[in-house]
């Protein structure tokens, strides 16, 4: 019965058509290393994301007098397993920023943003930052003292450029800020526009874009550990089933680590002090940024000069955007590029030492090191054109022999 | 092969800093007896004492909204009940603040601010604060407005923190099905993700791929 109602379907949606063409047929690097796997993971966690989020909004309600009662009496103490939802949305956001840390590094590594992918990498690199505002607009919706002092010092970034000469007198920076408020200060306006942003604006636009990016990779294939394109006839294995169990199976381990802190650790991702309703007349004796913004936060405070340190840090997000361009060498994958090794080495230590520097206090010791690491993350990227120069040659020398 | 294990490494150390357990961040400590420290722990044997405790010696300044117990002037007023048929034993803060903003200005006349409602307070500060905060609030919060009223009474200030503690957390019994869950849901995927791996080696021997 089941089997006749199946087919009945699929002689008018050909969808086994479509399954044999799409995960059957394509083909892809039978070499693919355990890092590929970051990419699903990142996929999965957004649908963890959608679909919590969707729950929360039964029972959330975005008022300055009730979010924080909604949140953390109504869904924590009220209805049976909404803590459960609210602990992944929570955890959830930091893992979700934390797969796409670690696929963008993956792609680094592997190369996986020079020609043909440049494109991937700029999708890419726009998932990257909506998600970065999508988790920012979310971390003010429990109204608890850390999502309003978080955004107070937000908000105060861009009036640094009124700092600068000149330009200052614009007061560009502080048209922003007002932008990003709503006013003045933060209130009922802003929370009700961050509720819309977080939960319709944002979330759909990342959707766009993660389709745009999927579609993208099969487009140009799929990059491989050993910097070179494979020939799919030859060397290719079917994605399904080969790489859908591997990566079923990493997914599995992802969901088991996800889940213990989900449900033995979650005092990183609810912070004591969220649970202190907001009180624009008590500054709290800690504000940081939430860890996925502290490295670009240092290299902000390290900077002695405000408009300076924003320029900064601005720069090294746009560097990163910029990646296919700035490393135009012909070789590929960090296999085969032994400067390029180095100088990625030198930006894992950078950035991690950035962010953990974040949640330090700014001593002038702290403000040295901070510098220095600033320093190790733009190495990184300026040393990319010196390197594919000098790769250039070797190329050249070896007679464009493709490796 | 070692480049694998240096990065696997860093990012494990990495996200151990930075999510389990951050040894550079300043942290403030306070100490408590282990014997007061076991009366807050355990709310099953003292979490109703503490609570009356509470009434006599906290409730006139302060609420535990989430366990409707509101500050006592509140509580006298015949208006509270008629309220609470109304809106639910937990009253909205809006509906609360807004009636009640008699009484509770009247509290800020004497001590420069509303004394705050500790429905949360357990999950901000902790046992070891609140039981050195309420024997002794100019000790640890010097210049507070807060009087000390559980001076030389520690063995019932550490009651007061286990009905604190019980109106923040989960109820010991809820507590340990939320282990239960954790550990089913967590063994179930690792079985999963064990047998997706057999079986992908075996459709792959078949496929003549491995
Ligand atoms: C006479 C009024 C009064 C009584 C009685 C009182 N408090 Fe307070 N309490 C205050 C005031 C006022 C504050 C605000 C102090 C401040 O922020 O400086 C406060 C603050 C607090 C805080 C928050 C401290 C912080 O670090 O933010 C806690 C916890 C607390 N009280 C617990 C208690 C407990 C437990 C009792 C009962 C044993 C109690 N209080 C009795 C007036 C009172
Ligand atoms: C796409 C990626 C998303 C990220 C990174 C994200 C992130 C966050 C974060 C960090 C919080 C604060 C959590 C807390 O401290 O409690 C939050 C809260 C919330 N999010 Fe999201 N979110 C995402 C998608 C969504 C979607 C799609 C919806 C709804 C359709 C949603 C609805 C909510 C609601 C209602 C809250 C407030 C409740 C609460 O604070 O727990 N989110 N989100």
């Amino acid at each position: 019965m089941l089997g006749r109602l199946g087919r009945w379907i699929d002689e008018r949606a050909h969808l086994s058509e479509l399954w044999q063409s799409q995960m059957v047929d394509y083909k892809v690097p039978k070499n693919l290393t355990f890092p590929y796997a970051f990419g699903i993971m990142a996929l999965v966690a957004f649908a963890i994301q959608v679909i919590s989020g969707i729950f929360l909004t039964m029972y959330y309600q975005p008022d300055v007098n009730k979010a924080f009662d909604s949140v953390n009496y109504t869904i924590m103490k009220e209805v049976p397993f909404m803590w459960l939802i609210r602990q992944v949305h929570a955890a959830g956001a930091n893992f979700f920023l934390a797969v796409v840390y670690l696929h963008i590094f993956t792609g680094i590594y592997y190369n996986a943003y020079k020609k043909p992918r440049e494109l991937t990498w700029i999708v890419g690199w726009l998932i990257y930052f909506v998600l970065l505002t999508t988790a920012l607009t979310g971390y003010l919706l429990p109204w608890g003292q850390l999502s309003y002092w978080g955004m107070v010092v937000t908000a105060e970034i861009p009036t640094s450029i009124d700092s600068a000469p000149i330009i200052g007198k614009l007061k560009i920076g502080e048209t922003i800020s007002l932008w990003m408020k709503g006013g003045y200060e933060i209130g009922q306006i802003t929370l009700g526009r961050f509720f819309g942003l977080h939960i319709w604006l944002l979330p759909l636009i990342l959707l766009l874009l993660v389709g745009i990016h999927l579609y993208l990779v099969r487009a140009a294939g799929i990059s491989n550990p050993e910097g070179r394109e494979i020939d799919k006839k030859k060397e290719g294995v079917p994605f399904h089933p080969y790489i859908t169990l591997k990566e079923g199976a990493y997914v599995m381990g992802y969901l088991a680590v996800f889940f213990f802190f989900v449900f033995f650790h979650m005092s990183h991702f609810l912070p004591a002090d969220n649970y202190d309703p907001a009180d624009p007349f008590k500054t709290p004796a800690h504000i940081a940024p939430e860890w996925y913004l502290l490295a670009y936060y240092t290299i902000f405070r390290s900077i002695p000069d405000k408009f300076l340190g924003f320029v900064a840090f601005n720069l090294s997000l746009l560097f990163l955007l910029l990646l296919p361009f700035l490393d135009f060498s012909p070789l590929k994958s960090a296999r085969n590029r032994p400067l390029f090794f180095v100088m990625f080495v030198v930006l894992v230590i950078s950035s991690m030492a950035l962010t953990v520097l974040g949640t330090m206090p700014p001593t002038p010791t702290n403000a040295i090191l901070g510098l220095l690491f600033t320093g190790g993350l733009f190495a990184f990227f300026l040393s990319l054109p010196l390197i594919s120069i000098i790769e250039w040659g070797w190329y050249k020398a070896r007679g464009g022999e493709k490796r | 092969m070692i480049k694998t294990v240096f990065f696997t490494a860093i990012s494990l150390i990495f996200f151990y800093i930075i999510w389990i357990n951050n040894f550079f961040a300043h942290k403030e400590k306070y100490e408590m007896p282990a014997q007061y420290a076991r009366i807050a722990e355990d709310v099953k044997s003292y979490a109703r004492e503490g609570k009356q405790l509470f009434e006599q010696n906290c409730q006139a300044c302060h609420s535990v909204r989430y366990d409707s117990v509101y500050i006592s002037a509140v509580q006298a007023n015949p208006k509270l009940k008629t309220l609470q048929e109304k809106y639910g034993k937990v009253l909205p803060k809006d509906v609360y603040e807004g009636v009640f903003n008699e009484d509770l200005m009247a509290l800020k006349e004497s001590f420069g601010k509303v004394p705050p409602d500790l429905s949360t307070i357990y999950l901000v500060k902790g046992k070891e604060y609140l039981f050195n905060f309420t024997l002794e609030p100019q000790k640890v919060l010097p210049g507070t407005s807060m009087p000390a009223v559980m001076t030389g009474r520690p063995e019932e200030t550490a009651k007061i923190v286990a009905y604190l503690k019980s109106v923040s957390e989960p109820t010991p019994e809820e507590k340990s099905k939320r282990v239960l869950m954790g550990i089913g849901t967590i063994a179930y995927l690792v079985v999963m993700g064990i047998l997706i791996w057999l079986w992908k080696g075996k459709i792959l021997k078949r496929m003549g791929l491995h």
